[in-house]
């Protein structure tokens, strides 16, 4: 039953409004909550649903995408039949356009089913209940809906998805965000209504928000549970060590981190050193990032690879975090 | 099969009773160790480090953690198509079932496995020590020594020597004797456990100790004495590092209070030697806002709200507010209630520590805090609050 479903994951649509954190690389690859990548929240829950089979469609530059998802061993979708599929496509205007180009795939493919979501939607979600309902429904799509808005998730028959694909010219139709929002379509629309913890990420905004909002108990219980696990690349990184002198209150770390200074209300994400008599307040620290020691850290987002030298101070502000470009060294002297 | 160098056999048949109930249910190589590890993790991922692929692992005593644990091996990069790693429990040959009676009868058992992969050297390692060491570096040492064995030893405390199999050696490092355990020990270097034996020198030996029917078939007790007395060419290889093993419930706190030592040499953040493990897939640890959190290492799926010193923390532990835990080692999935004391005590995996459960302990033994250990304590508060 939950193997009737086709997983395809559209990595082409650009958010807006991700500034310098898409700059080097997909939106579905950037670093998310400690240690995980956008993309790992949608797939770990294809494959929680039991699907076997995912379609990821990239935008240039994916090699970091690529980097991430491997073989898809991680997620256990290193399969000898179905597993994880990787289709970059010339860029063409246009979701249909690029899944044209793969039309192969969906035609060898023996599911029934396709869930097709965005892949910069943080949530925990089951798919199978929102197969029953489509089923019980009998619409042409079924929209996911999260608080009145779409969570531009959809599930829908393969034969209807090849023949949008198909007829994208005649129809008009590029995308399946055009299919659901046109009003004068013959196609009958149903919805979902996911009632748990969802965010779409279209922004720096969005990102900062929501990874802060993970710092509260109730939300970061609503996103990670042990029946539905968050899978992600393994990185083999030690326990966080948590030197003599150090003071943490209000934090998610990952493993792997080092940890002389004070954190506090802040995400540090595997692998971070933070030196001796430095503080990180309200701020996200990406993957093997190093702060020196007497730094002073407040509403920033450090991308991975940065150093900070020894007495830098950076400071953004709550509605408008200072974001550090990936690989920079910041010191003191250009801080101040 | 592919022709290998080297192949390693890891015997990980150990019971490791001073272990009390923390080997209840799983052999001694499956003991977790340093938050995330479990014991065996270490000579696996030293194999790999080391460049050796084919590893066969020995086990005996309760192996269904241990078999689940060690899978296909993909943890260590271990599944291969030639070598990779091979569980090798005891097999009945014809309708005898033959346990293993000792370490050398274990290695004998599996002369086949071995025999298969036509190897110039076998390397013997036990599942039971905590350190990093270059294996390669030893086979180089044993290749320019041509020696028909190596024996990788380290120098111990003189008032601890008693406690070893003591090797004395010359100058040149050529072991001379073997003293299991002496009462007066005349050198202070230690066995490690670890041995290289040229391929036939090996098989040759355990033919005979297994046709020798007072042997009590074991590699210190019996096969080196015997390659001694034949004056074979065994030699010492000093190694120098962390080694430790993890035999009781006070040892293997120690050597988890020792990965809190920032003079020590155990380093598990070293990245060109990284300590593999099984992947729990957990969230990112959570400091809560109450939560203090000093001089400790803690691994991801925690929740911290409470107070934690010098203590190392498992996968998925959660301290509720307002409890505090002191130089304790935590295992997997615990829970320690609010307002509760616990220190110098290893907290068994998946334990419930009831709300207020005070634990004091200033003894110089380490607690072992289980169910039962639980059961009584509580018996004996109501006592003392009746009284």
């Amino acid at each position: 039953m939950k193997k009737s479903m086709l997983g395809v994951i559209d990595a082409i649509l650009l958010p807006e409004e991700m500034g310098e954190l898409a700059a080097h690389r997909s939106p579905a690859a950037i670093p998310f909550a400690g240690r995980y990548r956008l993309v790992d929240f949608v797939l770990s829950n294809m494959v929680n649903s039991g699907i076997q089979s995912v379609a990821i469609f990239p935008r240039s530059p994916y090699r970091s995408l690529m980097d991430h998802l491997g073989s898809g061993k991680d997620w256990d979708l290193n399969r000898k039949r179905d597993g994880l599929f990787f289709f970059p496509a010339p860029a063409k205007e246009g979701q249909f356009s690029r899944m044209a180009e793969h039309l192969d795939y969906f035609n060898r493919s023996d599911q029934k089913y396709v869930i097709l979501s965005n892949s910069t939607t943080v949530a925990n979600m089951d798919f199978a209940p929102v197969l029953d309902r489509f089923i019980q429904h009998k619409s042409d799509i079924l929209e996911v809906i999260h608080k009145g808005e779409s969570a531009h998730i959809y599930l829908l028959s393969l034969p209807l998805l090849l023949e949008l694909i198909k007829n994208r010219h005649e129809t008009g139709y590029k995308s399946m965000q055009d299919v659901v929002e046109d009003a004068g379509s013959s196609l009958t629309i149903s919805e979902y209504e996911f009632e748990g913890f969802l965010k779409r990420i279209k922004s720096i905004d969005d990102y900062y928000q929501t990874s802060m909002q993970l710092l509260e108990k109730e939300k970061w219980s609503e996103l990670f549970n042990e029946f539905q696990p968050i899978y992600t690349k393994v990185k083999d990184e030690p326990p966080t060590n948590y030197l003599a002198g150090s003071y943490v209150t209000n934090a998610m770390i990952a493993n792997g981190c080092v940890i002389e200074g004070e954190v506090n209300h802040s995400i540090i994400f595997r692998g971070v050193k933070i030196g001796k008599k430095s503080t990180v307040k309200n701020s996200i620290i990406m993957q093997k990032s190093k702060i020196g020691q007497n730094c002073i850290l407040e509403h920033v987002i450090i991308d991975k690879d940065v150093s900070v030298e020894d007495g830098a101070v950076l400071r953004g502000t709550p509605d408008e975090p200072l974001v550090i470009k990936k690989g920079s060294v910041e010191s003191a002297v250009a801080s101040s | 099969m592919v022709k290998q160098k080297c192949v390693a056999m890891l015997l990980a048949g150990g019971k490791g009773s001073r272990l009390k109930e923390l080997t209840e249910s799983l052999a001694k190589p499956a003991v977790p160790f340093g938050g995330k590890y479990r014991i065996i993790d270490f000579p696996l991922s030293n194999c790999v480090n080391s460049g050796i692929h084919t590893v066969g692992v020995l086990t005996q005593y309760q192996p269904l953690v241990l078999n689940s644990y060690i899978g296909i091996g993909s943890a260590w990069d271990l599944d291969r198509k030639n070598g990779g790693v091979t569980v090798l429990p005891p097999y009945s040959e014809s309708s005898e079932v033959k346990w293993y009676s000792g370490t050398a009868s274990a290695i004998y058992q599996n002369l086949n496995y071995i025999k298969q992969f036509d190897p110039e050297y076998v390397l013997i390692l036990s599942g039971d020590h905590i350190y990093k060491m270059n294996y390669d570096t030893m086979l180089d040492y044993h290749i320019e020594k041509q020696a028909d064995v190596t024996i990788s030893v380290i120098e111990v405390p003189w008032d601890e020597a008693s406690r070893f199999g003591i090797m004395n050696t010359d100058d040149e490092y050529n072991v001379t004797r073997f003293d299991e355990k002496p009462k007066k020990p005349e050198s202070n270097l230690a066995s490690m456990g670890i041995y290289i034996f040229k391929w036939p020198v090996l098989r040759k030996y355990l033919e005979m100790d297994e046709s020798n029917p007072d042997s009590s078939n074991d590699f210190g007790k019996d096969v080196i004495p015997a390659m001694l007395a034949d004056e074979l060419k065994l030699i010492a290889y000093p190694f120098k590092g962390y080694w430790k093993d993890v035999g009781t419930v006070k040892s293997l706190w120690e050597a988890n209070m020792d990965l809190l030592d920032d003079e020590q040499d155990l380093n598990l953040f070293e990245h060109s030697w990284r300590i593999y493990s099984v992947n729990p897939n957990q969230p990112p640890q959570i400091i809560g806002t109450k939560a203090k959190v000093k001089h400790s290492l803690v691994n991801e799926g925690c929740i911290i709200d409470g107070a934690i010193e010098q203590s190392v923390m498992f996968q998925g532990v959660e301290v509720e507010e307002d409890a505090v835990i002191k130089e304790c080692v935590v295992m997997p999935n615990a829970r320690i209630g609010r307002g509760s004391f616990i220190e110098r005590a290893i907290v068994m995996n998946g334990l419930e520590i009831p709300e207020n459960t005070i634990i004091r302990n200033d003894a110089d033994d380490i607690l072992l805090i289980t169910e039962a250990f639980l059961a009584e304590h509580a018996e004996q508060q109501t006592r003392v609050e009746e009284a």
